[in-house]
Parts: C-alpha cells; sequence; structure tokens
C-alpha cells in the first residue's frame, strides 16, 4: 500500500470517530429537549388517562419516547455522514492538495513516473494535515457545551417535576377543548346552575375564555331564555289579575257584550243585590 | 530517458517558450496550444486573418524541436501526389526502374497552409495520412516518420472557390486554434524587430526523442475520476437539444479534451489534471466540432460562446 494511502486512512479514521462523538452528543441534546418536553407536558398523566392496556410502568414511557426520537432525528441528521466525501472535506481546508489528493487517490492503483511522484506530494502534505483541523475541536467543544446545558436542565426539570409540569386539572381543560364537545359540557364549562346568585357563582374560570378564542356572554345563565324574569314562586300562585277595561265602543255594535247592558238597567237595589250574590259567589 | 525528460520538462517548456518569443511577438495562446497538439500526437487547424505569422509561429516550433518541417501551400489543382509522393523512373546502371520519391508528407511538422482549397481529393490523400500516419502509393505502404504533426491552416475571409472541410474530417483535428491581431505593444515590438538587418535565430531546445518522451509523458499524467466526469458531460452537453447546436461533438471531443488537458498539465509543470485545464483545452477542442444551428449563425453567436454557456452549465 501506498504511504500516501496509509496516512490518509488514519485521517479518514479520525475524522470518522469525531463524526461519532457528533452523533452521540445529538442524541443526548435531543433526547434531554424531548424527555424536558414530555415532563413538562405531563405525559405520564395523561398516559394514565387513556384506556389502553400498558403492560409495563407508565413512568418508562416518557424517557423511553425521548431516547426514540432523539435516536430517531440524529440519525436523520447524520444520515449523509457516510456519504461525505473527505478528500473535498481535506482539499477545501488544504489548499495545496486542491485536486491533487483525489487524483492520487483514483489513480492509486497506477504506476509511473509521473503518477508516483503525484503520490509522492500528496504524501508529504497529508504530513500536515490533522482531523483535529478538518472538524475543528472548537465546533466540538460548543456542540459539547449546547448537550451539556440541555443535559442540566433535564436533570433540574426531572428533579422537580411538580414546579415545571402543567397541572392536571389544567390538562383536562385542554384536553375538552382539543376534543371539542356537545352542550352539556358547554354548559359545565360556562357555570354551574347551583351557583346562581352567589357572587361570581355565574363565572367560569377565564382561561377557559381564553382558550375558546371567542367573547362568551356569562351573565346569560345556560338553560334561560334572554329576557325572562325569575319571580319566587309563592309569589306566583293565586295571584290576581287585573283584566283590561271593557272596551266603550263595544257598546251599540252588533258584538255581544256578555250582558253588561243589561246589568245596567237594573235598579240600584237590584244592582247591590246582584254584587252581593257575586262576591259571595267567589269565596266558594 | 522519460525520468530524465519529465524532471527537465519545466526547463524544457520554459526554453521553448523563450526561444520561440524570440521570433514570435506574443501569440503565446497559440503557441501554447500547437505544443498541446504535438504533445498529444495530434493535429491542429490554425484560422486567422492573414499575415498573423502562421507560417513562421509553425516553422520557428520546428526548429525549436529540431523537427523537419516542410510547407504545402494548397490550391485547387494540388494532386494527391504532390503531397504523399510518387515514383519517378530513373536510370540505374543503364536499367530503367522505378523510385519513390517522397512528396512533403514525409516531413515531422507539414504546414498544409489554406487546406480549404485544396481539392477534395486531396484534402482525402493528407487527411488519410493525417489518421494512418502512413502514405500507400500504389502497393506498398510507407510508414511516416515519428513525431508527425500536422498544422492546417484556413482563411476565414475570400471562401469564394474554395472546397470547406467536412465535419468528418475536421473531427481528425485536435484543436482549432485562433490567432488574433497583436495588441498595439506587441505590434510596435514586431516592427522594431523586423525593419533591422538582424533576423531573430531559434536555437534548439530539444531532440526530436525528447518530444517522442514527451509525447508518451504526456499519457502518464493522471486525472481524477470527477474531472474526467466533467470533461465528458461538457461533450454529451453538445449532442443535448439546444437551440444554439445543430450537431453535437463525438466521442473523439472527449478524448480530446482529456488528453489536451494532460498536455497543459504538463506544459504548467503540474503531475495532476485540473479542473482549469478541463475548461481550457474544452474551447479549441470543440470550437470545429460543434455546428451552430442557422438561427444562431444568422444571430452573429460563436461557437466559443456556446461552449462558455455549456461550461457554465456542467457540473
Amino acid at each position: 500500500m501506498d504511504e500516501f494511502l496509509i496516512k490518509l486512512q488514519k485521517i479518514k479514521s479520525g475524522i470518522y470517530s469525531r463524526m461519532r462523538l457528533l452523533f452521540i452528543l445529538d442524541i443526548v441534546a435531543i433526547f434531554s429537549i424531548f424527555y424536558s418536553a414530555l415532563i413538562i407536558l405531563n405525559m405520564e398523566y395523561l398516559i394514565n388517562k387513556t384506556t389502553f392496556y400498558i403492560p409495563f410502568p407508565v413512568s418508562f414511557i416518557p424517557p423511553a419516547l425521548a431516547l426514540l426520537l432523539g435516536a430517531g432525528i440524529a440519525f436523520l441528521l447524520h444520515r449523509k455522514d457516510s456519504k461525505i466525501n473527505l478528500h473535498f472535506l481535506i482539499e477545501k481546508k488544504y489548499s495545496d492538495l486542491k485536486e491533487k489528493l483525489r487524483t492520487a487517490f483514483d489513480n492509486r492503483e497506477e504506476s509511473n513516473i509521473i503518477v508516483d511522484a503525484l503520490k509522492g506530494d500528496v504524501s508529504g502534505a497529508l504530513d500536515k494535515v490533522s482531523s483535529a483541523q478538518i472538524l475543528t475541536a472548537g465546533k466540538l467543544f460548543s456542540k459539547l457545551l449546547i448537550t451539556v446545558i440541555f443535559l442540566a436542565g433535564t436533570i433540574t426539570i426531572s428533579q422537580n417535576p411538580e414546579t415545571y409540569k402543567i397541572p392536571e386539572d389544567t390538562l383536562d381543560d385542554i384536553s375538552k377543548i382539543v376534543t371539542g364537545g356537545n352542550g352539556n359540557e358547554t354548559s359545565d364549562t360556562a357555570g354551574n346552575p347551583e351557583d346562581f346568585g352567589k357572587a361570581g357563582g355565574i363565572e367560569t374560570k377565564p382561561r377557559i375564555a381564553t382558550i375558546e378564542g371567542k367573547n362568551i356572554d356569562l351573565t346569560i345563565f345556560p338553560g334561560y331564555e334572554q329576557g325572562v324574569e325569575l319571580k319566587d314562586v309563592s309569589q306566583t300562585q293565586n295571584q290576581f289579575i287585573k283584566s283590561a277595561a271593557f272596551p266603550v265602543d263595544i257598546l251599540g255594535s252588533n258584538v255581544s257584550d256578555g250582558g253588561y247592558s243589561i246589568l245596567m238597567k237594573k235598579t240600584e237595589t237590584e244592582k247591590q243585590l246582584i254584587n252581593k250574590f257575586a262576591v259571595e259567589r267567589s269565596k266558594i | 530517458m522519460s525520468n530524465e525528460t519529465y524532471s527537465s520538462s519545466n526547463r524544457i517548456f520554459k526554453e521553448l517558450f523563450d526561444e520561440i518569443g524570440k521570433v514570435i511577438v506574443g501569440q503565446r495562446e497559440a503557441v501554447e496550444q500547437i505544443l498541446i497538439a504535438i504533445m498529444c500526437n495530434s493535429h491542429a487547424l490554425v484560422e486567422s486573418n492573414p499575415g498573423l505569422a502562421k507560417t513562421l509561429t509553425i516553422s520557428t516550433v520546428s526548429k525549436a524541436l529540431d523537427l523537419k518541417f516542410s510547407r504545402i501551400q494548397c490550391t485547387p489543382d494540388l494532386m494527391p501526389s504532390d503531397i504523399t509522393g510518387t515514383y519517378i523512373i530513373e536510370d540505374v546502371g543503364g536499367k530503367k526502374q522505378f523510385r519513390f520519391e517522397p512528396g512533403p508528407v514525409f516531413s515531422n511538422i507539414v504546414l498544409a497552409d489554406e487546406i480549404n482549397r485544396a481539392s477534395p481529393k486531396t484534402q482525402s490523400a493528407m487527411l488519410e495520412a493525417m489518421q494512418e500516419k502512413q502514405v500507400t502509393v500504389g502497393t506498398k505502404t510507407y510508414p511516416l516518420d515519428k513525431p508527425f504533426f500536422v498544422l492546417a491552416t484556413q482563411n476565414p475571409i475570400e471562401m469564394e472557390g474554395t472546397y470547406p472541410l467536412p465535419e468528418a474530417q475536421l473531427d481528425r483535428f485536435l484543436l482549432k486554434i485562433l490567432m488574433d491581431y497583436p495588441s498595439i505593444q506587441e505590434e510596435n515590438e514586431i516592427v522594431n524587430r523586423y525593419t533591422k538587418n538582424i533576423t531573430p535565430a531559434v536555437n534548439k531546445v530539444i531532440s526530436k526523442n525528447e518530444v517522442l518522451d514527451l509525447q508518451k509523458l504526456t499519457r502518464d499524467v493522471p486525472i481524477a475520476e470527477d474531472i474526467k466526469s466533467r470533461a465528458v458531460n461538457i461533450v454529451i452537453a453538445t449532442r443535448a437539444k439546444s437551440e444554439h447546436i445543430e450537431y453535437g461533438a463525438s466521442p473523439r471531443a472527449s478524448i480530446g479534451i482529456i488528453l489536451a488537458a494532460k498536455a497543459r498539465a504538463l506544459m504548467s509543470g503540474r503531475n495532476y489534471v485540473s479542473a482549469e485545464d478541463i475548461d481550457a483545452m474544452a474551447y479549441p477542442v470543440l470550437r470545429h466540432r460543434v455546428i451552430l444551428t442557422f438561427e444562431s449563425e444568422r444571430k452573429g453567436m460563436t461557437t466559443d460562446q456556446v461552449v462558455a454557456d455549456i461550461l457554465k452549465s456542467v457540473k
């Protein structure tokens, strides 16, 4: 094997090991982000609410899901790593190897005075090449720093999940809004009829109205039509309702007056007698 | 021998350009392309207006390379035997016998001046010698001396009474070299040099064997796969349907570009072919192989403009 090929192989393996390290750091960083998100979203509670049968402890699901997502996304981000032309990367960084390296590599099987001279030139130039220069330590360090920050955040959140996670009743409300609802659910969210008359009883939680994104007229109590005046039950019973005054213009018309004109022709004594009879009659 | 030639190739080319520069003012690109064609063991077609030192350039090159030079002035009445040679009767010991008298084609460097003025029959004889590197007269075949290089010239004006070379025959020329008018400074220098009693002289720089070594070394110059692909893609692009191109270049053009690029790399002192070499050699290699559409010619487009567009589009 040519000397330049041995040197090139060493440089390539150095670059690949750095790429693997970057891949692992990406997995950890993405895992941290997703695990924190799942804790904050109270994933355990949401899973518990589902009717699915889960044959293992629910607490295993958030970290397992975060790890799966982390590995999957990191794999997608690094899927082209193996296809990266390292010769181009090296040539880009070291301009004196531009076009020489790939020419020497493509003609590695050939041997003549010019190709041998080229291989010698490339071998000499490769002495200056370091994998640390291709994927710099700065890049590696910054990625490491980001990963550590994310990981620290995740540890903090996982130590005190109650502080960070969304309250369960809020999740319930959100899930109702998200899943939609019928009239009954709407009345529940709008208020409780039992609270009618109490201070603040008719008002519901303001965040529900915010989540709905609509203006809700909270003064209208569900189940009653607008304009209905409520009164005590005892006041409504046996109430005397005064009838309207008999229309004057009905007299002299062909319309029946119910015996009014006949009554008016009676004497005063007869009228008093009839009146007395009517009062006594109404008491029965 | 090759090792010595290779190690001294940088010096050889520098001295060659210096020596030719003693006689030829400017025309650096044309001289470079003529040398490239020689190193590729191929031929070149030069197109220029009259009076631009085509004959002087090629005779100077032949002197610097220590090669036998001959010139054929092509005319409509030029016969094939005028260039290939013919049998003559001579008296040997009282007996008459035929003897082959070689024509001007039996040289290392042949200048076929105004080749488009020769009849198609004579052109064919010339082009056969270029391709086969041998001449057949009667029943006997005579190999031509190595190296063998033909520089044919064409005049872009005065097209009356000419027999333009068919595309198939143009394809046999590796390069089509354009010689342009010199700059003001160069023309002043030409006037100064050639209006005195002293005629510039050219010294031999390399031997015939060294020229043959350089021809071998040219083919040894390595090329990367992606750069080779670029050359092939450029030629293939000329065959794609285009509003400017009537006919594209043949695979001989792909070979030509890569070979010429190798020679250019060696001449530049590099032991590998660069993409820059491919781009630079695409113009002279494709110039006479790409046929433009009537509409493009009517608009005054040149093949160089079309090649430039192709070079931009090909990855």
